[in-house]
């Protein structure tokens, strides 16, 4: 056998190794231990201050039994993806019908003005919630290329000027003190402790708290949220 | 008039060189939809087509099948000819080409890892790579077509095809 012969199975046998891989590249719905080595009690501590953190914008019904956590970047593409084809869904499917209810936390990773971009939507959330998320909407379906100054101090403040009934006073010097960049960095650290590498991810957990959450990491469409959020139902309509 | 190009139809009379070609494709498919996000395995099988991922869908579909064709006719050669793979740094390069562009660098965990690993210029790097992403796949195309070729050319020049 030829040298170039081998040579090209080796080929196809990298090809179809990376092929079988690629079936584990998205596949982290998987046990917390497994998964992020966290400790069950820090587990029910991160969870706990999550659940309890009244900072984080929340959309639904605060005593639905499935909370959804999800971390994204407004500066993210597949975040953007996510909000315009998935949410929709699972806004009307889930949280409309106070089956669940979702908490939003930043993971500025993207870029030199995410950072930027989330404590303004912090800012725009500390005059009401509705408004984080009619600015959170804003901001993905106005999503430019990643630091092209389409979150500048300046486009911030026009997009929030689009939101009626907010004070922009108000948010201009929450803007400009960074009022919320700690909260921002918070978030990001309980990103991290989790382990995430990828935007946006997710936690699905039962609201009580119990340490049973499941994970998704990337722009999933809507079944992957459905099965687990299902099962999670089911599970409890079952006690 | 046969429209197949005669090297064409030499190695795909061969049904093995077909299902080569096949299985080649497939799972270059399967890889760079993987790493579009258009495929997800879990918790359940599911593959979507958001508005915004059509173009680059097009193009994956298009990378695939000439990943396809092509390897499988490199290994025709090879085995037929005995004759060293001549198109191998364009193979190589539209191969590669083809999978970075299809990483979404920007979101993915690749993309993380080159954020942490070389910091600001990382950033850039992986901003640059989303950015250009469709332009990225479509020289790719560009290159596997010369490689392809290439390949037609040395397969009809040369006095392997009796």
């Amino acid at each position: 056998m030829s040298k170039s012969f081998r040579i090209s199975i080796l080929l196809l046998f990298i090809v179809v190794v990376l092929s079988l891989l690629s079936l584990n590249y998205n596949t982290l719905s998987v046990n917390a231990q497994e998964n992020n080595e966290i400790h069950n009690d820090e587990l029910k501590f991160l969870i706990y201050s999550i659940i309890n953190n009244t900072n984080s914008p929340t959309l639904g019904n605060s005593d639905a039994p499935i909370t959804i956590i999800d971390f994204s970047d407004f500066q993210c593409f597949m975040c953007a993806r996510y909000v315009k084809n998935t949410e929709p869904i699972i806004n009307e499917t889930y949280i409309q019908t106070g089956k669940a209810k979702l908490v939003f936390k930043h993971f500025p990773i993207r870029g030199f003005d995410s950072m930027g971009a989330s404590i303004a939507a912090q800012c725009i959330n500390d005059q009401g919630q509705s408004k984080f998320w009619k600015f959170h909407n804003i901001l993905y379906h106005n999503q430019g290329p990643i630091d092209s100054g389409w979150v500048s101090k300046e486009n911030l403040k026009n997009f929030a000027s689009q939101i009626s009934g907010l004070d922009m006073d108000r948010f201009v010097n929450c803007l400009e003190s960074e009022k919320y960049k700690e909260h921002v960095q918070s978030d990001l650290e309980l990103a991290k402790k989790f382990k995430f590498t990828e935007s946006p991810s997710f936690v699905i957990l039962n609201s009580s708290g119990e340490t049973d959450p499941e994970y998704l990491s990337g722009a999933h469409p809507f079944p992957s949220f459905a099965s687990i959020i299902d099962k999670k139902l089911q599970k409890l309509d079952n006690r | 008039m046969n429209l197949i190009p005669f090297s064409f139809r030499t190695v795909f009379s061969n049904i093995l060189y077909i299902l080569i070609a096949i299985t080649i494709a497939v799972s270059f498919w399967i890889l760079l939809n993987t790493f579009d996000k258009l495929l997800f395995f879990s918790p359940v099988w599911t593959f979507y087509l958001p508005e915004d991922a059509v173009l680059g869908f097009i193009l994956t579909n298009i990378s695939s099948i000439l990943f396809g064709i092509l390897l499988s006719m490199n290994i025709y050669i090879i085995k037929t000819a005995k004759l060293k793979v001549s198109n191998k740094s364009s193979l190589f390069s539209g191969t590669t080409l083809g999978i970075i562009s299809s990483t979404c660098a920007s979101c993915s965990s690749i993309g993380f890892a080159i954020i942490s690993t070389l910091g600001g210029t990382g950033i850039a790097i992986s901003n640059f790579l989303e950015m250009y992403a469709i332009p990225l796949r479509i020289v790719s195309i560009l290159i596997l077509v010369y490689a392809l070729y290439l390949i037609h050319i040395k397969l009809t020049k040369s006095c392997i095809i009796k």
